[in-house]
């Protein structure tokens, strides 16, 4: 060990893309709560020209949700937890502290050229992979670079065992690096054609039920690695922390994860069943689906469990209650999942509300919440200030708990609603509903879930509003808190 | 042995690696050959229909809207014959979308006509009341990107072996010398459309999405079967 | 033999491995625990005593004097 007492953890980059995930995570919601008002309000699909229209703003605001706000909080959370749990500080290598400041200017460029292409339409049109050919490449960079920054540092650490957030963040490195390389294959036909057409076009290397295929595998398991496997590396480094407990069974969280990564990556052709894959893919996907249920929840009782005799901290500390209604979230979404994916319920339930209602309590209830409580019991300790107000956490926390019930209430409505009148046929045998009846039918619930997105981001604001507050004019802290972070 | 897993970094990379590998390699290398086979008789997209399927990406239609019909009564009532494998052969990237808002294209060429589709695309709620789509009216002055769409075709076909004729070659003179035939088709939907702007548009040699839109909607379905039948 | 079968054959013992690698590992946890080999619950601790100057719980194994309490 130095012998330099000054020696201290070193949290630019981590401060870095606490600015982001807070930027990106207001335009990502304010655009989704804009196009769930469209659905209910057509007329608002007029407001900025061919640019506003539900259709061009949808990826847009998935890429900037996932992309801007999820992945800014899974690097802010990294850059702060990895070098205390290694117990080595970024300052302590030059070059490791470059890696990481030279992947964070990259991916601010990325992220910034990603609103723009998408907003022009350029776009290879896979679901959460529209982004095109060069801005793949970048992409590329931007995670070589994360894993040179993440081995270096586990390169120089003191703390020999690896705990199991380290363990969780490298599989969320390895997961994305392959399935990102594999779906993202493509062509650019500029150079094949002899420089006919545009340079930023490209066309996929697989075609129909092969591009399904993969781009489900992708599709799929980019939840996995980037919307649970990161989110569960947090959870297992800050629900302890704050609340002081150790995890209650360190022996379960290795052996949940070892399941999760065996069992999660089967499970994608559960988005194609009823399609033309191949009938045992389908079952595969159906069966491993079910199965996964058992890794998932392992992870969320074990934080559950965490808390035991501690219940007294849920009423007490406002961040626990959002980590703690984040793992209850998350097994609600890692039941219904599953629930979806049993063949006679897909059926009825693909291609519903029912989908986006099932990602919407996975995303606002599990993914946000954890990040939001993660950078909360970050700022205090990279700030050095306490908590702006308690008072706001505790508003915002009903704000946005009653706009996920919300959410996915009228989606599980909406959709079973339409899954049903797609279906129903009269005595004859016709069917009983044009199309549009089943589409003006769901007004109210649009409109529910509009209100939904408009609380949500309220919550969203409240929390950038206290997070700013504590960079800026909280009061100082003399010295470092232990375990819950200070609040006024 | 697992001990040192535990403390290896780098072996437990590879572990974890091997794990989350496996399935991709079970389920999806076994049958790529099989599944990229097309149905007999089906012909790939020209040129005009590609530069369609390329404005059906950029404004992103499968926001909306499926291509893949299931094998349910209630489905095939509603749109026709179940979707088989065969018939994507062509598609780069696939279409199938996740989310039925609207109703399923994937044989709407079938049932519905240019005329349709121009005033649906103009205002859809003249055609369907209560039609929650945005209307698309920038698609009749925007031009279609037929280099781009030939490039693609240039491409498919030099590296996939998508059979097109020998005039769909690289370089930009073969585009040049192509292009009258793209325009050809061009016209032929004009003709069925009311919109001026649109017809002297294509009169002066200009295609508007709009145009390569409807053209690739009315590929959708029996009419790229037609050398078959 | 054609190369599907060879698949099919690749997969099948690939799972069973895998499997059997998943409870091996179950049962070598819990036996090294028992025998006082290791102790995976110490490991919790990396979370909480994670200021750079504290020292690092550095690996699974008991420290000496926990080892005779549990040989006694």
């Amino acid at each position: 060990m130095q012998s330099n007492a000054a020696l201290e953890y070193d949290y630019t980059v981590a401060k870095l893309y606490t600015y982001t995930a807070i930027v990106f995570g207001f335009v990502g919601m304010l655009i989704g709560t804009l196009i769930a008002a469209q659905l209910a309000w057509p007329e608002l699909n007029y407001l900025f020209g061919e640019y506003g229209t539900f259709s061009r703003l949808r990826p847009l605001h998935t890429n900037v949700v996932i992309y801007g706000f999820t992945v800014s909080g899974v690097f802010a959370t990294f850059y702060y937890s990895a070098q205390r749990v290694l117990k080595v500080s970024m300052a302590e290598s030059k070059f490791v502290n470059g890696v990481a400041k030279l992947q964070f200017v990259l991916y601010f460029i990325a992220a910034a050229s990603m609103v723009i292409t998408e907003l022009m339409g350029i776009t290879q049109n896979k679901e959460y992979a529209q982004m095109e050919w060069p801005l793949d490449l970048l992409i590329v960079v931007i995670w070589v670079l994360w894993g040179v920054a993440m081995f270096g540092l586990i390169g120089i650490r003191r703390e020999k065992a690896l705990y199991i957030s380290m363990w969780y963040f490298i599989a969320c490195f390895l997961g994305v690096a392959m399935l990102y390389l594999f779906n993202n294959m493509a062509v650019p036909t500029y150079f094949t054609s002899g420089g006919v057409g545009s340079i930023m076009h490209s066309v996929s290397m697989y075609s129909g039920t092969n591009d399904a295929l993969v781009q489900w595998w992708w599709g799929h398991n980019a939840v996995a690695f980037v919307f649970t496997v990161p989110i569960v590396a947090m959870i297992y480094y800050f629900l302890p922390k704050e609340s002081g407990q150790a995890v209650y069974s360190y022996k379960l969280s290795l052996l949940s994860f070892w399941g999760l990564m065996f069992v999660y990556l089967w499970a994608g052709s559960h988005h194609l069943l009823w399609s033309t894959v191949p009938d045992w893919m389908q079952t595969m996907g159906s069966i491993f689906s079910v199965v996964l249920i058992l890794p998932s929840w392992g992870s969320a009782i074990n934080m559950l469990l965490t808390m035991k005799g501690e219940w007294n901290q849920l009423t007490e500390n406002p961040l626990i209650k959002f980590m703690v209604l984040a793992s209850t979230f998350y097994m609600l979404s890692t039941l219904e999942g599953p629930i979806q994916a049993i063949k006679s319920v897909n059926a009825i339930a693909h291609f519903t509300d029912w989908i986006p209602g099932h990602v919407h309590d996975g995303v606002l209830g599990w993914v946000a919440f954890m990040i939001m409580a993660g950078l909360f019991h970050m700022a205090p300790r990279m700030f050095k200030r306490e908590i702006y107000s308690k008072k706001l956490i505790e508003a915002q926390f009903w704000l946005q708990t009653t706009a996920v019930v919300l959410y996915f209430t009228s989606m599980w409505i909406a959709g079973i609603t339409q899954g049903m009148m797609w279906r129903a046929v009269d005595e004859y045998g016709n069917l009983m509903y044009s199309f549009i009846d089943t589409v003006t039918v769901l007004h109210p619930y649009y409109a529910i879930r509009a209100l939904a997105g408009i609380l949500y981001l309220t919550g969203f604001v409240m929390f950038a509003y206290n997070m700013v507050k504590t960079m800026t004019s909280s009061r100082e802290l003399s010295e470092e808190p232990q375990f819950r972070s200070p609040m006024a | 042995m697992f001990h040192w897993l535990e403390k290896n970094p780098f072996f437990f990379a590879v572990g974890v690696f091997l794990v989350i590998a496996f399935a991709g390699l079970i389920e999806i290398l076994p049958n790529f050959a099989e599944a990229s086979r097309p149905v007999a008789g089906l012909r790939p997209y020209t040129v005009l229909e590609l530069a369609g399927k390329e404005v059906y990406k950029k404004d992103n239609c499968i926001a909306c809207h499926s291509q893949l019909i299931r094998p349910f009564k209630a489905e095939t009532d509603r749109y026709g014959q179940y979707s088989l494998s065969g018939e994507y052969a062509y598609d780069r990237p696939f279409l199938w979308g996740s989310k039925r808002t609207g109703p399923d294209l994937h044989r709407v060429g079938n049932y519905r006509t240019t005329d349709w589709h121009e005033n649906h695309m103009w205002e859809p709620t003249s055609v369907v009341p209560g039609s929650i789509m945005p209307a698309y009216k920038h698609m009749f002055t925007n031009k279609a990107d037929i280099a781009t769409a030939y490039a693609e075709a240039v491409t498919v076909k030099n590296l996939f072996n998508t059979p097109y004729g020998d005039d769909i070659k690289a370089g930009k003179e073969a585009f040049e010398s192509y292009k009258p035939k793209i325009l050809a088709e061009a016209k032929k939907i004009a003709a069925e459309m009311k919109n001026q702007d649109v017809k002297d548009a294509v009169a002066k040699g200009e295609i508007p999405e709009i145009v390569a839109l409807i053209a690739y909607l009315n590929s959708l379905g029996d009419s790229r079967y037609a050398a078959a039948k | 033999m054609g190369l599907r079968e060879l698949q099919g054959y690749a997969s099948f013992f690939m799972t069973i491995f895998l499997v059997v690698m998943l409870y091996g590992y179950i049962v070598y946890l819990y036996r090294s625990e028992k025998k006082g080999k290791k102790d995976y619950e110490k490991l919790g601790k990396i979370a909480l005593d994670d200021e750079i100057d504290s020292a690092p719980v550095n690996t699974s194994d008991p420290l000496p004097d926990e080892k005779k309490e549990q040989n006694k």
